[in-house]
């Protein structure tokens, strides 16, 4: 087996469970030295263990490869300082950073409380920042670096049920875009990966919300890709290992899907269709309405139609949507 | 004067000045009746004042149309609960939310304090979801609502030197996507927009920073080019066409809007895939594999540049 990474130093958060510990242990078994960082809290971001963050050291030094664990939080400047400073004391540098810590909080938008939205943006969009801010430092200063960002289908996409994650998670491919501009120059690339994988994270969605959305018609991830296929962690490893080598030196600012056995480029968002009122002049909403629909608006799909009320016990329910309501 | 709006109650946050004053006054003219929300700071979050959306208020009053001021900061739930029940207290009901409080505190990644994190994404991010979520209550029970809110081709497309708001910006998409998800049966939209207009905030984007850019080979985003030809009050009639009933279908989508056009935006997708029938692909496969496909002729929007001779790491 090519080592692609001999003698590189990587930073993984959320390196104890799920993909980040795949990562951590294909990236040590390519050569590098990896920082583990994982404060071992539940999915819902309570409790503390070092022992998840411990135990995968543990098995990168039994296959012979260098590790460190650190306990820290993403979630604060400071945690995210002593978790770069972890691997500037262990190995003297920092060559990769892959961020994957993560939590849960599902909630319909109309329940979701501060608490519940707080707490995922914390660890997941500032807890990107916090590690990515003095990664960064580092990696200008030695014109070098690769930063690999998680992202989610549930932002890109959308998903019901999690407005907090995929505000976090589209954030997080936003921030990446803006990262890639800020550091290319430096020779540092900055990537997102939207992954799809079989973890104690998205154990916590239950079938029967899955089935519930299909049987309401909105659209979401689950219902675009069936589980035909394992998804193991590993399979997102690999992918990270490649845009971590120097072989991908010239790939910034890109989403990639990794889902089991297919590995997928997406688009970064941009116009597919203009209207256009030229000669001056601003719209009237009538223009607007007369020429929308057999322009922008043809072939819009409502990706969570309009369903009728529900009805009392014993009724049944009307054959045809109820109307959207004009006030 | 229309009437696309007539009898509808619209919530506007950050509407004293910029796009979010245009908006108010336009759909105001259009027969809605508003609640001006600002609480008047500056671009980068501090100070206040009742005068700027006070200003809006008496303008659509004098135009012959409705509204009240609310000068709550979005980035509190109690802010948010505020601005939506100053929309009751005055009106009796609520129709249409447009959040466009924003501020700015730009600068390079590497030298970002956490502060200036911290203020963008407050009032943003979380200052979409305060406003959003009370909004949601009401709508669900009503089964009918218009949510728009705004992004930005920074986190959309990607700009040097915004960090913060890039991120503040693509979350409030991604938020905008799920949103449209947990509400549409309910008979609600929630679509959000990308608006180019010269503003107070666009003004403060200095002219040097653009050519910095242009000079090192970074790219900015179109935006930049033709600013100042946009202003505020070309963005207003397509948002009140979101707003109104001609487009109870429209949900889920991002638009960029600005001076006479309109367009529709691509949204992440799968656009270039590999399969392999058996198992996941290895990295020895994969390197021999995306420089043929996937990665094949991508652009590094900002490539590296030979360090300054003399000063290393500068």
């Amino acid at each position: 087996m090519t080592r692609l990474l001999e003698g590189k130093v990587a930073v993984v958060t959320g390196g104890g469970r799920g993909i980040g510990r795949a990562v951590c242990l294909a990236l040590a078994r390519h050569g590098a030295k990896v920082v583990v960082n994982d404060p071992g809290v539940n999915v819902d971001g309570t409790g503390f263990s070092q022992a998840p963050a411990q135990e995968v050291v543990d098995l990168i030094r039994a296959q012979g490869g260098t590790a460190v664990p650190n306990f820290d939080t993403v979630a604060t400047m400071q945690g995210g300082e002593n978790i770069i400073k972890t691997a500037l004391d262990a190995f003297g540098t920092v060559d990769i950073l892959v961020t994957c810590a993560g939590i849960l909080r599902d909630r319909m938008i109309f329940n979701m409380t501060e608490e519940e939205w707080d707490a995922v943006i914390a660890t997941h969009l500032k807890g990107t920042f916090t590690v990515v801010k003095y990664a960064s430092i580092v990696m200008r200063q030695k014109r070098y670096g690769r930063i690999i960002t998680f992202s989610s289908v549930s932002g890109l996409w959308g998903n019901s049920g999690q407005a907090n994650y995929g505000a976090a998670k589209d954030g997080i491919a936003g921030f990446t875009r803006v990262i890639a501009r800020d550091l290319g120059r430096y020779g540092i690339t900055c990537n997102v990966i939207s992954p799809g994988a079989e973890t104690r994270m998205t154990q916590t969605v239950p079938e029967a919300a899955r089935q519930l959305r299909a049987q309401r018609g909105i659209l979401s991830s689950s219902t675009v890709t069936p589980r035909t296929f394992p998804r193991p962690p590993e399979a997102v490893a690999e992918v990270v290992v490649w845009l971590a080598s120097d072989e991908a030196a010239n790939v910034n600012g890109q989403i990639f899907h990794v889902a089991g056995n297919i590995v997928g480029l997406m688009n970064n968002p941009a116009v597919v269709k203009e209207l256009r009122r030229p000669g001056g002049g601003r719209w009237t909403v009538e223009e607007i309405a007369l020429l929308f629909p057999q322009t922008l608006g043809m072939d819009l799909v409502n990706p969570a139609p309009p369903q009728p009320p529900p009805q009392p016990t014993g009724q049944p329910a009307p054959a045809a949507p109820a109307p959207t309501p004009a006030s | 004067m229309g009437d696309a709006l007539r009898g509808k109650v619209a919530v506007i946050t950050g509407a004293g000045r910029g796009i979010g004053r245009a908006v108010a006054l336009f759909f105001a003219q259009e027969g809605a009746k508003v609640v001006v929300n600002d609480p008047g700071v500056n671009v980068d979050g501090t100070g206040g004042t009742t005068a700027v959306a006070d200003e809006v208020v008496a303008a659509i009053r004098k135009a012959g149309g409705e509204a009240v001021a609310n000068y709550d900061s979005v980035v509190t739930m109690q802010g948010g609960e505020n601005i939506i029940k100053t929309a009751l207290d005055a009106f009796g009901r609520l129709d249409i939310v447009v959040t466009c409080a924003g501020i700015l505190r730009d600068r390079m990644v590497f030298n970002m304090t956490e502060e200036e994190w911290d203020a963008v994404i407050a009032t943003h991010l979380k200052g979409t979801f305060t406003v959003v979520k009370p909004a949601c209550v009401i709508f669900r029970q009503q089964r009918s609502g218009r949510i728009i809110t705004v992004s930005s081709e920074s986190g959309l497309i990607g700009n040097s030197g915004q960090a913060n708001y890039g991120a503040a910006k693509s979350g409030i998409a991604g938020f905008t996507k799920v949103v449209a998800r947990d509400m549409g049966r309910y008979g609600v939209t929630a679509n959000c927009i990308a608006p180019r207009a010269y503003t107070r905030m666009t003004a403060g984007v200095p002219e040097a920073a653009r050519q910095i850019r242009a000079q090192r080979g970074i790219a900015g985003i179109e935006e930049e080019e033709g600013i100042t030809q946009w202003q505020p009050e070309d963005v207003a009639p397509f948002l009140a066409y979101l707003a109104s009933d001609y487009a109870s279908h429209i949900n889920g989508q991002v638009f960029l809007v600005y001076g006479d056009t309109i367009a529709l935006m691509s949204q992440p997708r799968l656009i270039k895939t590999i399969y392999k029938p058996t198992g996941y692909w290895t990295v020895e496969e994969l390197r021999e594999v995306l420089p043929k496909t996937l990665t094949k002729g991508l652009v590094n929007p900002a490539p590296p540049q030979p360090a300054p001779t003399g000063r290393p790491g500068a």
